[in-house]
């Protein structure tokens, strides 16, 4: 009998400390503010401006009431201040339910922000328990985040979660924000980010695309890589999937555009470094077996011959490619996205000490020499093209 | 083990000074031994005291309670042999049992009563009392009723594959059950009897050598320290004689199969067989016989495995499933998937209620209903499901009160908990949910990990005759999980009944 009074006497002691200390982080889910998607920028004053999409549950479509009557289905709030915490503080005075950044999958940088540098905000990311790591980091090519955020996106309900998913697929160049972070916090390599633009601007086909790459150097953007580079980029870094290249195989005629389009099926990049005069040489070889997907010429590529040509043709593109996006890294944007310094790091542990604190300066001279091997392994079900003429 | 305290009863010094007055000599007078048993059983219209004359010359007189005898064993078996004029050589009450033993041999054995104790005793338990002139001696013969219902497939546990007999409300039938099934002399059966007013017949069946001894005599010493008025089903012992009476779980088995009986006395467990009752105790059990069937052991042994996770799953759900979702959607939104986070949070938008009064109101009329279906008969029962799944289902859901995934919770956790085959264990999950809602509600996922730590302890520390109850996992016995984790197939069985067998001999 005394154990029940004893467990009593516990339980009563329990609840009463329990519910007596006035705090509780309890929170309903009709009474947060589901954040998607959040934008850095910068306003004319030199403030920072950090805007917010919200997803609007009312307008998610349920059984209840069908098809979200036309009812959007964010809403973006925006407010600008000294620093983070000011801001956010501006914003939950806009709002009836508390921010939650549990959900916020997708972080944009506006242009002017990066590239006034972007130390002050960073540290929100890592300090704030609520954040997650897994969100992905993009900048814009021209315009604001605001914009961005602002952009309708008709494929899913919320442009922030389209963001993320396009980031998600492997068919783009998705930076997380915690690797983003490492790459900012280390000496080895430099940030880098997709970087995203609104097309078709003040028509109803309103949208944004994420076509290029924003390369910072240090904390600060330094530029962007165009379409062609971010390919060669993403096959470096190991996100090859599904690349698609072309190349003209023969002048073009009344007949044939004389070009092959190819996929890449598995793609990979082996670095080789020496140390000379110390100094890392460096030589990259690009290595890919691809299949065809179209063939706009008269060859024929179940023709030996042929397919070799095709290679042949292939790698020479893509190594003068990757040979002038390096010249353009190295020598006019000077960050090492590539993550080279980590390489000389790891196999000469001892001549980086050295190298370190002056690595972006040295990275510049390092001389890089690239190849390119192209191995097509599929041709697809039929060998010459389509509409070539049977000639007997 | 413990020594049970013994269990009082307000009534009890009454009937103390009741059977004092029993304490009586039968008298030689077969008068004074009727107005002896017209007191004891005044106001009893159902007892017949009737005089004859045995063999012809013989006076005797013969007392019964009518209800109690079958007619017919009365008329041929018993009375037209005592009426059979033959000269008895003499009126000692020897001789005329001899005859008497002779004579009835068709019937059964006459037993020899020596106190007006043992007279009522006998009346009550529906035999017939036979006094003779100047005998200090009573015959009792078991002419009892053999009415009984028909033998039916248990409502409870019903099988696909499997024998479709159930125990009945008759002791005997229900040993003959077990008999049938063990035909062998080392099938031990030991007579009990408790409370004072129902003296109620009970009985410990084991298999000698198979069960443990030890075990065989805590039973019976519990048993006989019951100190109640009327034992009047199943449910009585398993609370009395039980090692935690205050724990929710089952430490005894109550089960209505004879073959699940069976299979448990060959597994050296000890079966309780109480008249009046179809229930059976098996035991000492554990935890895992919980979500164990008979069917098991008839069925292909890779589906019962599968089953068998799925019960344990499902068993789990049925705990914890309210107490995690109302955790995780109030306390840790960030653990959810986002597009799920997003129609939880579209669902929950008209609703007024927090999660956790949304979980108690649904839980509470999902048992209710539950409960208005056993009690209702059985024609009306079928309306309540309707009007549960219409009102509960559709309505609320409707009018914007409860949010669908409530809905779906709650559903969820009801079919597991029909899917735990043992209802006592199916109680006791139930009854472990609501405590844990409240923890989730108040301390999130941190307070349903605090409440099953305490379930998991309070479940190693329970033993049921000294058995710790989560054997084989804790403490672990590789060769146990052949039969919890699993359902191996026999001859991996058959060996560990093998190394049992030799353990015990």
């Amino acid at each position: 009998m005394t154990r029940i009074l004893r467990t009593f006497r516990f339980l009563v002691i329990f609840v009463i400390l329990g519910l007596t200390t006035g705090c509780w982080d309890r929170n309903e889910m009709d009474d947060l503010a589901l954040v998607m998607a959040s934008g850095i920028d910068l306003t004319e004053d030199g403030q920072l401006e950090i805007t917010l999409q919200i997803a609007l549950p009312t307008g998610i479509p349920s059984a209840v009431q069908s098809g979200g009557s036309g009812k959007k289905s964010v809403i973006v709030i925006s407010a600008s201040g000294k620093n983070t915490s000011e801001v956010t503080g501006k914003l939950q005075q806009q709002l009836s339910r508390a921010i939650f950044f549990g959900h916020r999958g997708v972080i944009i940088f506006g242009e002017q922000f990066a590239r006034h540098g972007i130390n002050q905000v960073v540290d929100t990311f890592t300090r704030f328990p609520e954040s997650r790591s897994n969100s992905y980091v993009l900048t814009t090519y021209g315009g604001t985040a605001k914009e961005i955020l602002n952009t309708p996106y008709q494929l899913e309900l919320i442009p922030g979660i389209g963001i993320n998913k396009i980031q998600s697929s492997k068919l783009s160049f998705p930076v997380k924000i915690d690797e983003f972070l490492n790459a900012l916090s280390s000496q080895d390599r430099s940030p880098v980010t997709a970087a995203i633009r609104v097309i078709n601007k003040g028509t109803d086909k309103e949208t944004f695309t994420i076509d290029r790459a924003a390369v910072y150097h240090r904390n600060q953007l330094s530029g962007y890589l165009s379409s062609d580079e971010l390919k060669l980029l993403r096959w470096w870094t190991g996100r090859g999937h599904h690349l698609r290249f072309t190349v003209q195989v023969e002048p073009e005629n009344e007949q044939y555009g004389g070009t092959v389009g190819v996929e890449l099926l598995q793609s990979g990049m082996k670095m080789h470094l020496v140390i000379k005069n110390d100094l890392p040489e460096i030589k990259v070889s690009l290595h890919a077996t691809v299949r065809a997907i179209d063939n706009d010429s008269k060859l024929d590529l179940s023709k030996v011959n042929h397919m070799k040509r095709v290679e042949t043709l292939l790698s020479k593109k893509i190594q003068s490619e990757a040979e002038s996006m390096l010249t353009h890294v190295q020598k006019v944007l000077k960050s090492d996205i590539f993550g080279i310094g980590e390489e000389v790091h790891i196999e000469y542990p001892y001549a980086w000490k050295k190298m370190k604190d002056e690595w972006l300066d040295i990275f510049p001279e390092v001389p890089v020499t690239v190849d390119a091997h192209i191995k097509i392994e599929r041709t697809g079900k039929t060998h010459s093209p389509a509409h070539k003429e049977k000639t007997d | 083990m413990k020594t049970k305290k013994r269990v009082t009863d307000p009534f009890g010094n009454k009937l103390k000074e009741l059977d004092k007055t029993i304490e009586l000599k039968i008298s030689s007078e077969l008068d004074d031994n009727e107005t002896a048993l017209a007191q004891l059983f005044a106001n009893c219209s159902d007892l017949v005291v009737r005089k004859l004359h045995m063999f012809g010359s013989i006076p005797g007189m013969v007392v019964y309670l009518d209800v109690l005898v079958d007619d017919q064993l009365w008329d041929d078996g018993f009375l037209e042999p005592l009426m059979q004029p033959e000269a008895a050589s003499s009126s000692s009450s020897s001789h005329i049992y001899e005859i008497l033993n002779f004579k009835l041999a068709s019937i059964v054995q006459p037993r020899i009563a020596t106190n007006m104790n043992e007279v009522v005793q006998s009346i009550v338990r529906g035999e017939v009392v036979l006094f003779t002139q100047s005998s200090m001696e009573a015959f009792s013969f078991g002419l009892k009723d053999k009415l009984h219902r028909q033998l039916e497939e248990p409502a409870t546990e019903a099988v696909i594959r499997g024998p479709r007999y159930g125990f009945i409300e008759k002791l005997d039938i229900n040993l003959a059950l077990i008999r049938h099934r063990l035909r062998t002399p080392r099938l031990k059966t030991e007579k009990l009897c408790a409370g004072r007013l129902s003296q109620t017949d009970m009985m410990i069946v084991y298999i000698e050598n198979l069960a443990e001894q030890s075990v065989v005599e805590e039973v019976k010493k519990r048993i006989s320290s019951i100190d109640m008025d009327s034992v009047l089903e199943s449910g009585y012992i398993e609370e009395l004689i039980s090692d935690h009476p205050y724990s929710p779980f089952p430490l005894m088995q109550a089960t209505q199969r004879a073959d699940l009986v069976s299979g448990s006395l060959i597994e050296g467990k000890i079966a309780v067989l109480i008249d009046g009752s179809p229930n059976v105790l098996v035991l000492p059990i554990t935890f895992w016989f919980g979500f164990q069937t008979a069917e098991d052991y008839y069925t292909n042994f890779i589906y019962i495995t599968m089953l068998r996770w799925l019960r344990y799953l499902f068993a789990f759900l049925a705990m914890a499933l309210p107490a995690i979702f109302i955790a995780i959607t109030t306390f840790h939104q960030e653990m959810i998937p986002t597009s799920l986070a997003l129609s939880l949070a579209a669902a929950r938008e008209v609703v007024p209620f927090p999660a956790i009064a949304e979980g108690l109101i649904m839980e509470i009329t999902f048992e209710a209903l539950r409960e208005a279906g056993i009690r209702l008969p059985r024609p009306v029962g079928q309306t309540i499901s309707i009007v549960g799944a219409l009102v509960i289902g559709q309505a609320a859901v409707q009018a914007g009160i409860i949010s669908a995934p409530q809905i779906i919770v709650v559903s969820v956790t009801g079919i597991a908990s029909f899917l735990i085959p043992n209802p006592g264990m199916s109680q006791a999950i139930s009854i472990i949910r609501f405590p844990l809602m409240l923890l989730a509600a108040s301390f999130g996922l941190y307070g349903v990990g605090i409440g099953l730590i305490c379930v998991l302890i309070h479940l190693v520390t329970l033993k049921s005759f000294g058995v710790p109850y989560m054997t084989p996992i804790a403490p672990f016995n590789p060769t146990g999980l052949t039969d919890t984790l699993i359902r191996a197939p026999w001859r991996v069985m058959r060996r560990r009944q093998k190394q049992t067998q030799r353990r015990m001999e």
